[in-house]
């Protein structure tokens, strides 16, 4: 038993309950509680021993014992990253809600619904039990519905409809994978899950079982051609909803990927990792072309999400420890960065009252210089510039497509490769296109736009600084997930 | 010459009876009787009070022996009455459900704070639209007949569900089912619309009933018996014609289904959802679902087990049919009411896939699911009867827009079992549809399992179109205003809201005692 | 009635004698309806008035309808009809207990006494409540 993954739920979800009464303080309250919460993160981040196999700082008691559910919570290298990160965007996003133009209406009411987002994500992260998993993910869904349909753009209707009956599905179709898993198996315990290497289960089994966990997954992920949902969501939702959205939702399809899909069904991995793969490497393929015939900053922004994401699905589907290194460490470079960029679109739309890059109109860097830079810097970490923080993942996965593992057809793996590095190419274009169209030329108007505010600084620094750190220092990243990779996914 | 007087007849025993055993039942029927004479002598005047006064203790009562039998009840059960009720395991946790859902829809019924006088008409027999009923309208009166007649239809549906042969159990569906349709005419407002439902409802569930019937004939010239044991034993070891077992078989689902408003044997359900008087909306919603599938997982699992190869197809079809049926149209849906009623037969549907899995999961799944939607569906609808206008009810979709503005407590209460009917985790219906789905897929169901998901999406989907009509749309200038409830209506909601919440957090009491044992016949 | 058929087809041995009563029965009835018309006829006083000349002596004038109330039927004849029904199921319950009620014992009578009470509650109840009352 211990208190830290406890305190790490418990004081978002007290800080959502408490924020209701609230009208004035609610933002005031949910810097402070998201604050605590990064805190906590942190602290888990430190307590852990990453030499040591096996899950840490675990917390284990019944739930439904008729059911089997256990409220069984516990981190390790994989999934202290992403405890970080989500923790660490929360904190940014609620930071950003404070400044004094930023507050949106109903203020407690959004608080209150993102603090119940941050639940949900962390719970999924550190969720050590299929249903628990499976709980902690629905969670999340409803807050976020809310949260696009109550605050979003002109467009927020359908968005937040497709958006929930997508993901609704997705986890419907999830929900019965891990109901065939426990069907067979009798057990809800992931670390026993990914200990027993799929024993148990006939090979048929596994298949269906992966097909249906990673397919629920894959929505989340969101991998081509399940992504339809993702480009209206992240483009319609506020700015804050978009950071959540792309910087950790689209992370729990990934994270269940390696958590759940691969090592408890390791032979149904076997024979669809192909498909992974290849839908993967299409979605890049798609996601850069779709991207270069984008007219708004937003919605450019969310298909590079779906072309990024598929070099996540590319890593994992080489079920090699190197591909899911590559993976993880893809997952957080991306949320770092396009954390980061939806923050500046934010910034932009605020500035320029869009984000369609024709009615911003080019030259922004002559009118807003220090948020230009920002977002030059943010565009070419995420085209994946060696240096910063983007690079490492894509070149990394790429790297494990070369030598997929042992019973994967290798040459379909290497004409994933060269697609996906013809991907990145088209990668960097549509980015360098993009900051032709808004930073560069001259600009039709405008004197007087405020630049970057203290405020602001505050919340996009530290994701500026990490895509530094990340990017020049992979080991900050790599040496908790490597060992536990290792250790977790021993039977690769 | 001529032998007019009959031979002396052997003494006939008499029937050994557990009387603890159904005391509950018995106490119910009392009471409501005792109810009609209190109609015929008590003056007008103080009926109500002491109306209300008769029914709570009766069920109170009720309760408390139930409670009383239930702590030292023999594990396997018993039958009693010449074998014709069974009081096992699976009847006495509906008992227990119903007896607590027949509490909450009670209160309601009995509230007259939140209409002047009641939801119940003062005369019955005015013609809607004339003066004289624009003076009931305004009346302070009821007609309390409707306090007997919950009785008399909670103790049909407590029979019901513990009938174990079927003519016991068509006696019990219709002691259910005529005061329903009375109850069901009685609103007092929008008397037409109400009427109408009545008459729909009657005619439909007389047809429902025929259906009924004619498959117990037929299945009694099967078997020689109506006893679900010996019908069942007949069809695992008789050379008699198929078509008459499954002929009966067919006819009798039809009837059962009916009550459960399974699709497509729904048709009543939206018409009588809307029209009826709220209260009763939800003593219906409530009660008839889990008394029905009471007895519709008694005859499956009781009488029809050894032939399930032969009929499981035809119900699975039924059951996405139930299914598909109430998602898709509730999608439509512009009155409240009537998308609870589409609600009500996608759930129906859901409660079929725990109800075909014939395995104790299955069992323990399905009860466990009626306890989950009768409590959610009996607060939702208090909750829907508070929101009013002048014209009474204000049922219509785009008057709840923005209701959050007006009232947060109701719209947060509301959204909340929304949720729990949506089946987002934390709420009841989350844990209700698991352990029914999952008890789906271990009995090799996968793909039922599956329509059942998506057809849950879709239907999460306009529960959730509610809540964000009520918290970020603007509300309509004349927008409907919420009634601060009474005691009565306030305890039922609260009662139902509380189930929902701590069945979705803490549910291993009640799943324990719903997987506790099987039926005894 | 069956079951005094088949009880005394037993006690007679013979399978057509046994219908011998039935054969009486329909005799007597024959002889009651023809004497009873026949004697009518012939010993009745003969005053006829409108009421008299009328399809049916009691009861409604089935045509032509009457012009106020639009043609429909008055309710309380429905409600007499039900409570003839409600009577009549009765008495059909009473027959079968009376014919066994040495075999049924205590039980039995206890049983249809909670029987008549339960319909004398409904009575009641349409008593007190002007069922009974013709307007």
């Amino acid at each position: 038993m211990s208190v830290l993954p406890v305190l790490l739920l418990a004081v978002p979800l007290i800080g959502c309950l408490a924020v209701l009464g609230m009208r004035r303080a609610a933002v005031l309250v949910g810097v402070l509680t998201t604050g605590i919460t990064f805190a906590i993160a942190v602290a888990i981040a430190f307590a852990v021993d990453y030499t040591r196999p096996g899950t840490h700082l675990v917390t284990d008691a019944p739930w439904i014992p008729p059911l089997g559910i256990r409220f069984h919570l516990g981190v390790d290298g994989v999934s202290v990253p992403l405890v970080v990160l989500t923790a660490l965007l929360c904190f940014l996003s609620m930071i950003y809600v404070a400044r004094r133009e930023g507050t949106p209406e109903r203020p407690h009411s959004f608080v209150s619904l993102v603090l119940l987002t941050e639940v949900g994500m962390l719970g999924t992260f550190t969720a050590l039990d299929l249903l628990l998993f499976f709980v902690f993910f629905e969670v999340v869904l409803v807050p976020m519905y809310a949260l696009i349909a109550g605050w979003g753009g002109a467009g927020r209707g359908p968005a937040a409809r497709q958006f929930i009956l997508y993901t609704l599905l997705g986890s419907g179709v999830l929900l019965v994978g891990l109901l065939v898993i426990y069907g067979h198996t009798s057990t809800l315990d992931m670390v026993e899950l990914a200990g027993r290497d799929g024993a148990g289960m006939s090979r048929a089994v596994q298949v269906i079982a992966f097909v249906l966990v990673a397919g629920g997954l894959a929505v989340k992920v969101p991998m081509w051609p399940l992504h339809t949902w993702l480009p209206d969501a992240h483009s319609e939702a506020p700015t804050v909803g978009s950071v959540l959205l792309a910087g950790v939702l689209l992370k729990m399809g990934t994270y269940g990927l390696v958590r759940i899909a691969v090592p408890v069904l390791p032979e149904g991995a076997l024979a669809v990792a192909p498909f992974l793969g290849a839908f993967g490497v299409i979605g890049i393929v798609y996601a850069a072309l779709a991207c270069l015939a984008q007219r708004d900053l937003k919605r450019l922004i969310a298909f590079s999400s779906v072309g990024h994401m598929g070099f996540v699905l590319l890593g994992i589907a080489t079920l090699t420890p190197a591909g899911m290194n590559a993976a993880l460490f893809a997952n957080i470079a991306h949320g770092l960065i396009t954390g980061l960029l939806f923050f500046l679109a934010g910034g932009m739309a605020e500035r320029f009252g869009s984000t369609d890059m024709d009615r911003i109109g080019g030259g922004t860097l002559a009118v807003t210089p220090r948020l230009s830079v920002l977002l030059i810097i943010a565009a070419v970490a995420s085209f994946g510039l060696p240096g910063l923080a983007g690079f490492w993942g894509e070149m990394l996965a790429m790297l494990a497509a070369f030598d997929p593992a042992a019973g994967l057809n290798r040459p379909l793996y290497l004409v994933f490769m060269v697609v996906a590095g013809l991907g990145a190419l088209l990668t960097a274009a549509y980015f360098l296109v993009m900051l032709r169209r808004v930073v560069q030329g001259t600009s039709p108007r405008r004197q007087g736009v405020l630049d970057v505010t203290p405020v602001e600084y505050l919340a996009w620094a530290p994701l500026v600084v990490l895509v530094f750190v990340v990017g020049l220092w992979p080991g900050l990243v790599l040496v908790p997930t490597v060992d536990a990779v290792r250790f977790y996914l021993g039977g690769l | 010459m001529l032998a007019l007087q009959p031979p002396p007849q052997a003494p006939i025993d008499a029937p050994q009876i557990e009387y603890s055993a159904i005391l509950p039942v018995l106490i119910l029927l009392g009471a409501a009787c005792i109810g009609v004479l209190v109609e015929a002598f008590v003056s007008k005047a103080s009926r109500w009070a002491a109306q209300v006064t008769l029914s709570l203790l009766a069920i109170l009562g009720a309760g408390l022996a139930f409670v009383l039998y239930v702590t030292d009840s023999p594990e396997r059960g018993l039958t009693t009455l010449y074998r014709t009720i069974a009081v096992d395991r699976p009847a006495l946790f509906l008992w227990g459900t119903l007896l607590a859902l027949g509490l909450g829809a009670l209160l309601l019924i009995a509230d007259r704070t939140v209409e002047r006088g009641g939801a119940f008409v003062a005369q019955a027999g005015i013609r809607p639209g004339t003066v004289q009923d624009r003076a009931q309208m305004a009346s302070g009166g009821m007609q309390t007949e409707v306090f007997p007649l919950t009785l008399f239809a909670l103790s049909g549906m407590m029979i019901f569900c513990a009938a174990n042969d079927l003519l016991t159990m068509f006696i019990a569906l219709e002691v259910l089912s005529l005061p329903l349709y009375l109850m069901c005419g009685l609103a007092r407002r929008r008397r037409l619309i109400s009427q109408e439902s009545a008459v729909k409802y009657f005619l439909l569930g007389a047809f429902a009933s025929a259906f009924f019937l004619y498959g117990l004939a037929l299945l009694y010239g099967y078997a020689g018996s109506v006893k679900l044991a010996d019908i069942a034993n007949a069809a695992a070891g008789s050379a008699a014609s198929d078509t008459l077992l499954f002929g009966g078989f067919g006819l009798l689902v039809v009837g059962l289904m009916f009550k459960a408003s399974v699709g497509p044997f729904h048709a009543w359900t939206p018409d009588v959802y809307q029209g009826s008087p709220t209260p009763i909306t939800a003593f219906m919603a409530a009660c008839t679902k889990v008394a029905a599938f009471g007895g519709i997982l008694r005859v499956l699992t009781v009488g029809f087990e050894s032939t399930s190869w032969e009929w499981r197809g035809v119900l699975w079809v039924v059951a996405v049919a139930s299914m598909v049926i109430g998602a898709v149209l509730g999608l439509t849906q512009t009155d409240i009411k009537r998308m609870l009623a589409y609600s009500s037969i996608a759930h129906a549907g859901f409660l079929l896939v725990g109800a075909l899995a014939l395995r104790p999961e299955g069992l323990s799944g399905t009860l466990f699911y009626l306890l989950t939607y009768g409590f959610t569906t009996l607060a939702a609808f208090g909750a829907v009867s508070l929101v009013r206008d002048s014209n009474g009810e204000a049922t219509h979709l785009s008057q709840w827009a923005g209701l959050a503005k007006r009232s947060p407590v109701l719209a947060w209460v509301f959204a909340f079992l929304l949720l729990a009917m949506a089946g987002i985790p934390l709420t009841s219906g989350f844990i209700g549809k698991f352990v029914v789905f999952s008890a789906g897929i271990q009995d090799g169901m996968a793909p039922l399992v599956v329509i059942a998901l998506v057809a849950s999406a879709v239907a999460a989907f306009f529960y959730l179109r509610v809540i964000v009509l009520m918290f970020f749309s603007d509300p309509a200038p004349d927008g409907p205003t919420v009634t601060v409830p009474g005691t009565f209506t306030t305890a039922a909601i609260t009662l139902g809201v509380l189930v929902t919440l701590v069945l979705g957090l803490v549910p291993a009491f009640a799943l324990d005692w719903a997987g506790t044992g099987t039926f005894a016949f | 009635m069956v079951g005094d058929v088949s009880v005394m087809a037993q006690s007679s041995g013979s399978d057509l004698g046994s219908y011998l009563p039935l054969v009486f029965l329909l005799a007597l009835g024959a002889i009651f309806a023809g004497v009873s018309a026949t004697l009518g006829a012939l010993v009745g006083p003969k005053r006829y008035n409108r009421a008299k000349l009328e399809a049916y002596e009691c009861g409604i004038e089935p045509s032509p309808q009457p012009v106020v109330g639009g043609g429909r039927v008055p309710v309380a004849y429905y409600l007499t009809a039900m409570l003839f029904i409600l009577f009549d199921i009765e008495m059909v319950f009473l027959y079968p207990f009376a014919v066994s009620a040495d075999a049924l014992g205590v039980f039995g009578l206890v049983e249809i006494v909670l029987f008549i009470a339960t319909v004398g509650f409904a009575y009641a109840y349409v008593w007190r409540r002007g069922g009974l009352d013709w307007n």
